[in-house]
């Protein structure tokens, strides 16, 4: 029965055979869950930020678990763009799914940088916008709170990205989320991302000092689940459906049932984030998940279920 | 290290609790059984390699069960797995056995403390990378503080069974004799005879025992027993090693004896960690680069746990 259900995606033109993907920053570059699943077995694949220089990240401690959830304050560590080329992308190369690269930077011309050098790469079929990390002191969210900015920088990469496809991951921590999805759109990007993660703090009540080095760090896991609900389907309403743009819905996705109220909220695909740190198969898991629930709602294309919120009473 | 030993492949296994049981006043030891695949993967455990436990499932002990001062925390919710090190690991025929040997000390391990006979249990491993035993090494100086022991405890019994030609003395150390996560009677006579903790004197490994306070073996810290020990034995550098785990303030009091003495040592290092397995990128250590001033952040669960002390810059 399962198999004469399609669950395949059309993300902004490039095809995903399901539309689970791991989040960026929580599965590594390429194949470090390899042990773990079988990679193949995924929607697509989104590699944690890549900046144009090598960062060390954050002093410790780096993160605090919290009740279904977690703070992080990691910094964006990563090898860096010329060792990102020279080691991660032969691996990337030999990964069979969609592989979107998010880029993250400090000012508008090293996300160029970085999206120019990778562009040409076949085997990248997109990339990612990171402009809303809450846990750097340049660039990251600075970028992704002021709209003029959102559009500005995603009219520069979108440029640079020339036919690869381009998110743009928004952060909730802005008034109205609306108003930057649109502003994403308006740059020319060709998909959204929602959402990163919340800015949060944990006080340690011997020291009163904050548990993280970095004082705060972004929350992600269960708890923000049903915020992320919202914003999804409130982006899908009020601007994506109607500019045919695509939305990539993620924050504390752990069950098929949570997938699935992303795509009833109007995302066309998932990401996996802090679920794949308990359970590192988590996002193959929910792939089937999300087969077992169409069956058993007799959906025979996962495409119908987008944005399919029944509306009752008032908005 | 046997010719046949390739890094074993990491996975998810469900382990079969066998018994769980408190062992000495804030610790509680569970045997666990892996099978199959679980049974191959740990059967190549490494000592100084750990597991991640996924003890989110298991409920919370009666209040009166719960010691006082972690009653409260206790109401919160688990979500990420725990790392341990295994103190024991026995691969037999068609099943491997592992002592997870644990402090009792917040939401988590308390939970683990309800686990009995028949449950399941997920756990990630092994993990890391563990201790090595680097040629031509005739003494090994074995130093645990605390909830240390487990790693040096694993380490001790290879270093028995395959290494029986280097001469082992452990250094145990913790802040009261309640601290100490050691079972059996710490008897008078057998301290006098230098095997006064019985888990290393199973494998015949005399031992130093020292508490902060006094109220078993030596009042003192163990750093400065094994200074001591080192003053009044012959140790040529080459010859050998000292391996420790246990608080950070004290791997970096070891890592400062073992440099004074020209000596090689391993330390196990812990830090707050979310995966495990080189995903999150939380448990950075600080470490040098060789012939620089620049330093560099390793991850404690892929580039260790178990890390050359030299390497390390310690947290104060």
């Amino acid at each position: 029965m399962t198999e004469l259900i399609d669950i395949s995606v059309d993300f902004a033109g490039v095809r995903l055979a399901n539309p689970v993907l791991t989040a960026s920053g929580t599965c590594g570059y390429a194949d470090e869950l390899a042990d773990f699943m079988d990679m193949s077995a995924l929607g697509g694949f989104i590699t944690k930020s890549i900046t144009l220089e090598p960062r060390r990240g954050n002093p410790t401690p780096r993160i605090v678990e919290t009740d279904a959830g977690m703070l992080n304050a990691i910094g964006l560590a990563n090898v860096g763009l010329e060792r990102f080329v020279t080691e991660k992308l032969p691996v990337i190369e030999t990964m069979s799914i969609p592989v979107f690269v998010n880029v993250a930077g400090t000012t508008i011309d090293e996300y160029v940088a970085v999206t120019e050098r990778l562009t040409s790469q076949e085997t990248i079929a997109g990339f990612e916008l990171n402009i809303s990390c809450p846990n750097v002191k340049k660039g990251g969210i600075s970028f992704g709170t002021d709209p003029s900015q959102v559009v500005e920088i995603t009219r520069a990469v979108k440029a640079a990205c020339e036919e690869k496809v381009l998110i743009v991951k928004l952060t909730p921590a802005v008034t109205d989320i609306s108003e930057t999805a649109r502003a994403a759109i308006e740059g020319g990007a060709d998909a959204l991302s929602l959402i990163n993660t919340f800015t949060a703090m944990v006080i340690d009540t011997e020291t009163r000092r904050p548990v993280l080095a970095n004082r705060t760090g972004g929350l992600s896991g269960p708890a923000i689940k049903p915020i992320a609900v919202y914003l999804v389907n409130k982006v899908y309403r009020e601007v994506a459906k109607e500019a045919n743009i695509p939305i990539l819905g993620l924050g504390g996705i752990r069950t098929a049932t949570d997938a699935v109220e992303f795509v009833i909220a109007g995302a066309s695909a998932v990401a996996v984030g802090t679920a794949s740190f308990v359970e590192p198969d988590c996002a193959v898991r929910i792939v089937e998940g999300i087969k077992s629930y169409c069956a058993e709602h007799n959906i025979t294309r996962l495409s119908d279920l987008v944005g399919s919120l029944d509306q009752v009473g008032p908005e | 290290m046997p010719e046949e030993y390739t890094t074993p492949k990491k996975g998810l296994f469900t382990a079969t609790v066998l018994s769980n049981r408190p062992a000495g006043e804030c610790f509680y030891k569970m045997n666990l059984k892996f099978t199959d695949a679980g049974a191959r993967a740990f059967a190549a455990f490494r000592p100084g390699q750990f597991v991640q436990v996924d003890a989110s499932d298991a409920g919370l002990p009666a209040e009166d069960q719960i010691p006082p001062h972690l009653r409260d925390v206790c109401k919160r919710k688990v979500l990420l797995r725990r790392p341990f090190s295994f103190a024991d690991v026995t691969a037999e025929e068609d099943r491997t056995t592992a002592e997870l040997l644990y402090c009792v000390l917040g939401p988590a391990s308390v939970r683990m403390t309800t686990l009995s006979n028949g449950d399941a249990i997920s756990i990630v491993g092994p993990l890391g990378n563990g201790f090595s035993i680097p040629e031509g090494k005739k003494t090994a100086l074995l130093v645990v503080g605390g909830m240390g022991a487990p790693p040096i405890r694993c380490l001790a019994k290879l270093l028995t069974a395959e290494h029986a030609d280097i001469e082992t003395v452990a250094f145990v150390g913790a802040q009261t004799r309640g601290a100490l996560p050691f079972e059996g009677r710490l008897d008078e006579v057998s301290q006098n005879l230098g095997f006064c903790v019985p888990a290393f004197a199973k494998y015949g490994i005399p031992s130093v025992l020292a508490t902060d306070d006094g109220s078993a073996g030596s009042q003192g810290l163990v750093t400065e027993y094994l200074v001591q020990w080192l003053d009044q034995h012959e140790c040529p550098p080459k010859e050998a090693i000292v391996y420790a785990c246990g608080p950070e303030a004290m791997l970096a009091a070891v890592a400062r004896i073992a440099e004074k003495w020209s000596l090689d040592c391993q330390v196990s290092m812990e830090r707050r960690m979310a995966c495990g397995i080189g995903l999150c990128q939380s448990c950075a250590i600080e470490c040098r680069l060789p012939d620089s001033n620049e330093t560099i952040y390793k991850l404690c669960c892929q580039d260790g746990p178990v890390f050359d002390a030299r390497d390390v810059i310690f947290e104060r």
